[in-house]
């Protein structure tokens, strides 16, 4: 149950993932990110990570993803212009992600025996652990991602102010 | 218990709350017609049927029965989709919903509610939040600018009060100590009215928030600048027609009705009775089963009630006003309601 | 040594430096924004300037008078003698850096851009302290966002856009790619802390995996100090970004990112075996030979200074890797004093940048013609630095390379690369001489164009002489600093 339902969303994500490059449509592009998301989401869930899973889903899929859409449609941005881009990029560049990728699967496949094992499950992190976690072990990653984002707020205000004259 | 039979009574218990549900969405429209009429002094739908009751259905068949008209501009998938989506998420939402006591089981099956999560209210949020894309495509989609700046209007609306709105829960989470929807009317449950959130449980204002909130969220009155008609023809539904209007308009509704069951579960009690253990228990089954709906039905109704009173007797919003009153009022009160609750709660902790 | 279980007081106890910077960054903006609104332009960064002049010497001054050692949270955060010379080190580049702020014209948000300096300072101090993988990728992203944001700040200008653009996707990328390999890391040994790691890593095989984990951090770390091939963004955004920005960059950022690059190579190579180790090395050694070559073959083609000044900056973080991969408490020490003299000397050489090009309007060789003539004092500090960056004694410069180098030829695992690399540095500092000298002649032989005195602030040149005198002192009084730093 729990396999079937992985493959389905691992494919949900990785046919997301993929049709977020073919297209051209910005509208459209944003569109598989959000099944990206939502799928992964159903991962962290079949993990057993269930706060993840919903705060991926609102924050990720519910809130970034709508800010994107929505500069989209402001911008009425059209039909994705086609640069043909550097030929060493094409050159040089597909073969080196093939490559890359061939190198961390025969990596990951030759010492597969020695890792560990996930089991898909119903066990679930209670949400009170997760909490001790945060704010007791983590305290400081947590207080410090919170000077992170002032400092993102900060950034962004500044940046996108209209500058008066001078 | 095998898994035919869960399946069997899952897919039971998805039909009949569907249907209800579905009931519901239309005779709250005649509910706010009626209403409405009264409220400006005329009678309403009265023509078909005992007091017009027939009225949804023969609404339902004329809307069913229009010509399905797709303009030429349009950019047509996501045109399709959109009411798809924007309906699917008002109709996920009330899988969440408990609608009477977890005790009463048939079989080990939860006959009162549909999915019992352990992040209910956060699947509840999380709906919410996906559901703008409904209205966001079908504005962008439409390639009509009325309907552009309605769904512009909505998805910024939308996404300003959703801060509102999840915070102004923290508090009853708090209280609580889950997310689970079930657990938090059973920790309202000890003595009758006095022990609901928004009385013993202090927590009025966090109601006010989220009713003020939510009403945002649905695009209600006096927040309805996505579909002003006086501004923007019907906003981001202006170029649906036939069933796909009928989606947008079941959707609305339907999302009303969800939050007027989740005000009712969060800070009215959910099930429980306002007199408590005042009145002795019902030995029956079947009486307290039908107890507990009646009291949810009772409130929740009282909650749509206030929707078509509040449409009926306030002006709308200019949309600066309503942005102001959303970041610059509502979430700074929500989040002093946070400290506070988060003060008093571990005031007693420290005491006990 | 104290250690400290995790709880708010302690927390607010250990990182009593950093906070005062935050409470000062918000201060600023409630001045800036609260009360100066209406004031001038200048009054505006003055006020914020002064203001976190002043957090950062508090700050100093708090680390000066509690010295000692500590650890918070299972070592996520340790405070030791090396730690706090480089947090000091770092607290005192960003007051100069905002010393030399005050006549910086380039944005109308004083408030923010004060701000968010001091917090990329915290980022940097927090970064220096951290023994843990979490809590050094949130620091690091503290410290890379505040300096992308930076970046851009001059929004007039299309090379500040240009500049925060590029280094912003390089470092995302490459932070990407960082946290990919910690969560290698963190799955292969199952902690985060970078003593359990060293652990958990000596007692298993070298797999693969570890391999392929290291190559990944050597990515990410290798971009925040602009090692070959990670370089790329380093002379776009040196050139585009506004002068104290570039300053900061070149500095405090450096700084940081050495110390955790010394606290990561002690625990991905645990004394006990050299085979994983040597993974590591290798990587180093190829990753600074290649930026020590690049870097000063580029340099030589250089007509714009701060182009220059960056593939200078990437030669010096090849020498730096050296030191490194070296792997020694001498060699680690030898690359703080390094890093923080060097940091030292380049805040300098972007401060006269910032006379040039404000008089100039560009950092091409030619603005610098007669400077000599057109400010002595000016076209002196310029000498001291740039001769201290060539690495000539008895500047301090020299005593950096001098200490790096023994330190790499004393240690023992050096074996077979060791002298040959080092003969290779050397060789390459003595090419890196020829383009620091064509700076020189511009300075001094070539004849001005207009003889007009250069504009020049009391403050900027007070600041920059003292920077001078510093950069010549240590260099004669060489073991000022060894009171921090045990160079052994």
């Amino acid at each position: 149950m729990h396999l079937i339902l992985f493959i389905i969303f691992a494919g949900f994500c990785l046919a997301g993932a993929i049709n977020l490059l073919l297209q051209t449509h910005p509208i459209n592009s944003a569109l598989s990110l959000i099944v990206v998301m939502s799928s992964l989401a159903v991962l962290y869930l079949l993990l057993g990570a269930e706060f993840l899973a919903i705060a991926q889903i609102i924050v990720y899929a519910g809130a970034v993803m709508v800010l994107f859409t929505f500069v989209v449609m402001l911008l009425n941005v059209g039909e994705e212009e086609k640069t043909h881009g550097s030929k060493a990029a094409k050159i040089i560049g597909f073969p080196a992600i093939v490559a890359a990728f061939s190198v961390l699967t025969t990596v990951i496949l030759a010492i597969q025996n020695k890792l560990g094992g996930v089991k898909l499950s119903d066990g679930v992190t209670p949400m009170t652990e997760l909490s001790t976690v945060l704010f007791r072990d983590m305290l400081l990653p947590f207080e410090l991602t919170s000077v992170l984002i002032l400092v993102a707020i900060l950034g962004a205000v500044a940046l996108a102010r209209k500058e008066g004259h001078r | 218990m095998s898994i035919w039979l869960f399946l069997l009574f899952s897919i039971l218990k998805v039909a009949v709350v569907t249907a209800i549900f579905l009931g519901g969405v239309a005779y709250t429209v005649l509910l706010e017609r009626k209403v409405v009429g009264r409220i400006q002094n005329r009678w309403g739908p009265s023509r078909v049927g005992p007091f017009g009751l027939w009225q949804p259905m023969v609404d339902g068949l004329k809307l069913f029965l229009k010509e399905d008209f797709i303009p030429a501009g349009v950019y047509r998938p996501l045109y399709l989709t959109a009411p798809l989506i924007a309906l699917g998420c008002s109709l996920l939402s009330i899988a969440v919903v408990p609608f009477g006591s977890q005790d009463i089981t048939v079989h080990g099956v939860k006959v009162f509610e549909l999915a019992d999560l352990n992040i209910g209210l956060l699947v509840l949020l999380g709906v919410t939040s996906m559901s703008i894309y409904g209205i966001a495509l079908a504005g962008w989609s439409s390639n009509n600018k009325y309907s552009l700046l309605g769904s512009l209007r909505s998805s910024a609306q939308m996404i300003s009060y959703e801060l509102a709105l999840g915070l102004s829960l923290v508090g009853v989470v708090l209280r609580t100590g889950s997310f689970s929807l079930a657990d938090i009317v059973k920790a309202q449950s000890a003595h009758g009215a006095l022990s609901w959130n928004i009385l013993g449980g202090g927590q009025i204002i966090a109601f006010l928030i989220y009713i003020t909130a939510a009403y945002a969220e649905t695009n209600r009155a006096p927040f309805d600048l996505p579909e002003a008609e006086t501004e923007l023809v019907a906003g981001y539904h202006t170029e649906y027609s036939s069933m796909k209007f009928a989606m947008f308009f079941m959707a609305e509704y339907g999302n009303m009705i969800t939050v007027s069951c989740v005000a009712t579960l969060l800070f009215f009690g959910g099930w429980n009775s306002p007199f408590g253990h005042l009145f002795p228990e019902p030995q029956n089954i079947v009486i307290q089963a039908l107890l507990a709906l009646f009291w949810f039905i009772i409130k929740v109704f009282f909650f749509l009630f206030l929707y078509i009173w509040v449409r009926g007797t306030l002006p709308r919003f200019r949309y600066d006003q309503l942005m102001g009153f959303g970041w610059r009022y509502l979430l700074p009160i929500a989040m002093l309601n946070i400290v506070g609750t988060s003060l008093v709660l571990s005031a007693l902790m420290a005491n006990s | 040594m104290n250690t400290f279980a995790v709880n708010y007081g302690n927390l607010f106890s250990i990182t009593i430096p950093e906070t005062i910077l935050e409470v000062v960054s918000l201060l600023v903006l409630v001045v800036d924004l609260g009360f100066l609104r209406k004031s001038t332009q200048p009054a505006r960064m003055t006020a914020a300037c002064v203001l976190g002049v002043i957090g950062s010497v508090l700050a100093g001054l708090w680390l000066l008078t509690h010295s000692g050692t500590a650890s918070f949270a299972g070592d996520a955060l340790v405070l030791n003698s090396l730690v706090a010379a480089a947090q000091i080190g770092i607290l005192l580049l960003t007051a100069l850096v905002l010393l030399l702020s005050f006549q910086a014209e380039f944005s109308r948000n004083p408030g923010e851009y004060v701000a968010i300096v001091l917090l990329a300072t915290t980022g940097m101090m927090l970064v220096a302290a951290a023994r843990d993988l979490l809590v050094i990728f949130v620091a690091l992203e503290l410290l890379s966002l505040s300096l992308y944001v930076l970046a851009a700040f001059a929004k007039s200008s299309a090379l500040s856009s240009e500049a925060a653009l590029k280094y912003y996707l390089f470092g995302g990328m490459s932070a990407a790619l960082m946290l990919f390999g910690f969560s290698y890391l963190y799955g292969l040994t199952g902690t985060t802390n970078l003593n359990g790691i060293a652990v958990s890593l000596a007692s298993q095989g070298l797999s693969p995996l570890v391999v392929v984990a290291m190559v990944l951090v050597a990515a990410g770390l290798g971009f925040k100090v602009a090692a070959v091939p990670f370089h790329l963004w380093a002379p776009d955004t040196y050139q585009g970004a506004p002068a104290p920005v570039a300053a900061l960059i070149a500095s405090g950022s450096k700084v940081a990112s050495f110390a955790v690059l010394v606290a990561v190579t002690g625990s991905l190579i645990p004394a006990a075996s050299a085979s994983r180790g040597a993974t590591w090395i290798v990587l180093l050694v190829w990753m600074a030979g290649a930026s020590i070559l690049l870097g000063n073959l580029a340099a030589l083609a250089q007509t714009s200074v701060r182009r220059l000044l960056a593939y200078s900056a990437i030669a010096h973080a090849g020498y730096m890797l050296l030191g490194i991969a070296a792997n020694t408490p001498q060699s680690g020490a030898a690359v703080f004093y390094y890093a923080l003299t060097y940091a030292l000397t380049t805040v300098g050489a972007f401060g006269v940048i910032a006379v040039v090009e404000r008089n100039m309007g560009s950092d091409r060789f030619d603005a610098f013609a007669g400077l000599s003539r057109r400010n002595p004092l000016l076209a002196a500090s310029m000498l001291i630095f740039l001769l201290s960056l060539a690495g000539i004694p008895p500047l301090v410069g020299f005593w950096a390379k001098f200490n790096l180098f023994a330190a790499v030829l004393r240690a023992p695992g050096v074996g077979a690369w060791g002298l040959g690399m080092v003969i290779f540095a050397l060789a390459a500092s003595a090419v890196s001489l020829y383009y620091y000298l064509q700076v020189l002649k511009r300075v001094y032989v070539v004849p001005a164009m207009t003889d007009e005195p250069m504009a020049v602030s009391a403050l900027e040149q007070l600041v920059l002489l003292v920077i001078a005198l510093l950069v010549a002192l240590l260099g004669i009084f060489p073991s000022a600093l060894s009171g921090w730093i045990p160079l052994g």
